[in-house]
């Protein structure tokens, strides 16, 4: 009997399960908390990925000029990795613990498929890196003189490492963007279930994503080191430190503008990809739901693109003798018709097709080429005329750029009072869209060049500064990380309502696209989280101190 | 001295942005752009505006200790409100449009999946069941009388029938083939073919082949677009076999011969 009861009792107890309680997120819903928690995370790998590559190709620089300011920069941008490092790994547990406890089932589903990536591989590179990382800066001060070129070699297998584990953990997040396309007649499910681990890491948008990311950090490296001289200059005693953190913004601005040029081209290739993986993504990105996400980022991408050149004016405005620097007026003149001839070449031949590469040429190199004819040389304009003709032109690109079809929110709802009308629909088409970025990205080089000039033959008094430019190198530091925040959401949001596109969906109430301006409020609230902590970080670790560097 | 000068290449710029921000929008109403987008050029027009006020902008005043700090802050908040409410100011997609949508689409789908955890159960009730008959077993072979019960458990609920050409229509609806298609004169940009006619030109089969394998027929004039693949070969998975065979209800009716429809050529 009593025998008989501990059986039927065991029985019970093994036919009882007590269930997971439910996880409901206060306020935010699970779903905007896994994005608040996955976007900090970003941002803060992002940095500890950007800043690297930034600090080794200065210190580099100054190995190889004998500048030691360059490894004053380097030492300086890696101290603020260092600390902001943890936060990566914090926010990163955060991240798994959120995710895990919101959506258990699709979590397990994805680990499960990547189990050897996420229990192995990843977590590997990670202690690799953090190994390397702490070598890297610790042996700073003791792998100086001929040791130094070891030191910039360590820097680089940093990098390699930071960026291979970038490439590995992209594989899972490219996956639930395109999961592998399924060849004709298999099912995506059967070729999904079926298919190896490399099949599912190198889907469609894998590459695309991973140069984007690439060159978007080291965008995000070079604006955060100008964020940091911009503080360290508002903090600066003396005219020495000033002159030493006001040539450390000019660099960062530079070194952040130069990734920025790349950032469209490699923001089409990843959106051209994923319409080439599922057409229907292409017009709920640009038509439909996000329509009005892009339009954001157009304006978005027409102020940094602002910002930066405005940096560059008043970098122009402390240089003496910089009246003398003038540019071909043919220069100009390209500028002048840039949109409208590269619109109508793309319209001709829309890329891929190589003739369009005929016309760039010619817009390009043609005002180049006849700036060196005698006779014609002569039509020239002075360096602040070409920057304000820079300027007209950068406020005319954004403006082709941020014309839409119509100001909708979707296209199923445009009438004709919100429609351009038909003569002018190839304004909101892509050749429009490609000749006004680019014509954005040609301007910038031409304002580099030219302030290369004016740096080369006039003398510049660094230091000397107009304080504005300071709030110019925190607005774009400021204004990449919204930026930043905005595509994310955005590369989220094309998986519609599915965790894994057309092949997990997500069952929950939150599966939806939500509006822009709830979206803007929580990248606002990420940013300044982001730029809170990373304010903390360099004023407790960096200190103003006396420089024995000579900034000339 | 040169603050008196800036504010008048303050009110000089200003007044010139308003000029060039009035021929503008002129020139939009006789061109024909909605009010709204002669709105944006205005904005444009003062955009540039501002711009080359501070071009020429006297160079602001070293700040420091508190009142760095204070700036600081003043501008983070401006920028945070500018980006909130330039964002906030442009149209807004209202989510419960696309919820309703989304809950169709998904409810079948997930009352199959319950469907499949209803199996599941059922399964491990039978075993505990069998575990149980051998327990009540042992216990009769012991001399007690004890009863072990297991519930019922009932499948999912048949979906429900209804008219099959309204269900199709649905489908066209919720599986977003306007974006591609132009029907009843509205939707598509020119990626697909126009289907007013398609029920004329095409059998109820081959509607069915060309939605599960997108690559068997090409619209006559749709080349480049048949090459690159750009209609979608998902839906064999997406769909279930009700829904394609409404969806092909609802394109067999398409007989609108008013409409000029591009022929389909059978490709393999």
């Amino acid at each position: 009997m009593v025998l008989g009861l501990l059986i039927g009792g065991a029985a019970l107890a093994y036919g009882q399960e007590v269930p997971a309680p439910q996880v409901d997120f206060p306020y935010t819903g699970n779903r905007t908390a896994v994005w608040v928690v996955a976007n900090l995370h970003i941002l803060f790998a992002a940095f500890i990925l950007g800043a690297p590559i930034f600090a080794v190709v200065a210190e580099w620089l100054g190995y190889k000029n004998n500048d030691p300011k360059y490894d004053r920069l380097a030492k300086e941008v890696i101290k603020v990795t260092v600390i902001l490092y943890s936060m990566t790994a914090l926010t990163g547990g955060l991240f798994l613990f959120v995710l895990l406890g919101t959506y258990p089932d699709f979590s397990t589903w994805l680990i499960q498929h990547f189990f050897l990536v996420f229990a192995v591989i990843y977590p590997l590179l990670f202690i690799l890196e953090t190994i390397i990382l702490y070598t890297y800066f610790y042996s700073w001060d003791s792998m100086k003189g001929r040791l130094k070129g070891r030191h910039i070699a360590l820097g680089i297998l940093l990098n390699i490492v930071g960026t291979v584990t970038l490439f590995v953990i992209d594989g899972p997040t490219a996956f639930m963007n395109t999961p592998a396309k399924a060849a004709e007649g298999v099912s995506l499910v059967e070729f999904v279930s079926n298919a190896g681990l490399w099949d599912k890491m190198a889907n469609y948008s894998w590459m695309p994503l991973n140069l984007h990311r690439l060159v978007g950090n080291v965008t995000f490296g070079g604006f955060i080191a100008g964020l940091i001289a911009a503080y360290m200059f508002m903090r600066s005693k003396t005219d020495e430190e000033r002159s030493y953190y006001d040539w450390m913004g000019f660099v960062g601005n530079m070194i952040g503008v130069g990734a920025l040029l790349l950032l469209p081209f490699m923001g089409y290739l990843l959106a051209y990809e994923l319409c080439d993986y599922d057409a229907s993504i292409c017009p709920y990105m640009m038509a439909d739901q996000l329509s009005m996400f892009f339009e954001m980022q157009g304006a978005m991408i027409g102020l940094i693109f602002l910002a930066s050149n405005y940096y560059i004016w008043l970098s122009l405005k402390r240089i003496e003798g910089v009246d003398q620097i003038r540019m071909s007026g043919y220069v100009a003149l390209s500028v002048l018709f840039m949109p409208a001839i590269m619109g109508m070449a793309w319209k001709m031949f829309p890329p891929p097709e190589w003739q369009s590469l005929i016309f760039l040429a010619a817009t390009v190199l043609v005002p180049v080429m006849l700036g060196k004819i005698p006779g014609l040389k002569n039509f020239t304009v002075s360096a602040f005329t070409m920057i304000k003709i820079g300027f007209l032109m950068i406020v005319v690109a954004d403006a082709i750029w941020m014309t839409p079809h119509g100001f909708v929110a979707t296209q199923g709802l445009a009438t004709h009072e919100v429609e351009l009308p038909e003569w002018a629909q190839e304004l909101a088409l892509m050749p429009a869209k490609n000749a006004a970025a680019f014509t954005l990205v040609f301007l910038t080089i031409v304002n580099y060049i030219m302030y290369n000039r004016a740096i080369k033959r006039g003398t510049i008094i660094w230091g000397k500064i107009d304080f504005a430019s300071q709030f110019v190198l925190i607005f774009l530091a400021f204004s990449a990380i919204w930026t930043m925040g905005l595509m994310g959401t955005v590369r989220s949001l094309t998986r519609k309502y599915f965790h894994v596109y057309n092949l997990v969906p997500d069952f929950t109430p939150e599966a939806f696209t939500p509006t822009l301006s709830y979206s803007a409020w929580w990248i606002t609230g990420v940013t300044i989280v982001f730029y809170a902590v990373v304010s903390f970080a360099i004023l407790v670790t960096l200190k103003p101190a006396s420089s024995k560097v000579e900034a000339h | 001295m040169a603050n008196q000068s800036f504010t008048k290449s303050v009110l000089k710029k200003t007044i010139i942005g308003i000029i060039i921000g009035g021929i503008l929008v002129v020139a939009a109403q006789q061109t024909h752009f909605p009010p709204i987008f002669q709105i944006m050029f205005f904005i444009y027009a003062m955009l540039g505006s501002l711009v080359f006020i501070l071009l020429d902008a006297p160079p602001m005043k070293r700040l420091e200790g508190v009142k760095a700090l204070g700036a600081l802050l003043v501008f983070y908040v401006l920028l945070s409100g500018l980006y909130i409410a330039g964002a906030s100011i442009l149209p807004q997609f209202d989510p419960a449009d696309e919820a309703g949508k989304i809950e169709k689409i998904l409810k079948i789908r997930k009352a199959r999946s319950e469907q499949g955890k209803a199996d599941e159960l059922i399964a491990r009730a039978k075993v505990l069941d069998e575990r149980a008959k051998a327990i009540t077993a042992q216990l009769s072979s012991l001399g007690a009388g004890a009863q072990v019960e297991v519930a019922s458990t009932s499948g999912a609920k048949a979906p429900a029938s209804g008219d099959i050409i309204a269900k199709g229509k649905e489908q066209w609806e919720l599986q977003e083939c306007y974006n591609c298609h132009k029907l009843f004169g509205s939707g598509g940009k020119k990626r697909g073919p126009v289907l007013d006619n398609i029920g004329s030109l095409m059998t109820p089969e081959a509607l069915r082949e060309k939605i599960l394998n997108p690559k068997s027929w090409m619209a006559e004039g749709f080349d480049k677009q048949y090459e690159k693949g750009k209609m979608p070969d998902k839906y064999r998975d997406l769909m279930f076999e009700e829904e394609i065979n409404a969806l092909v209800a609802f394109l067999s009716t398409l007989k609108d011969t008013s409409v000029e429809t591009p022929k389909p050529i059978k490709m393999n």
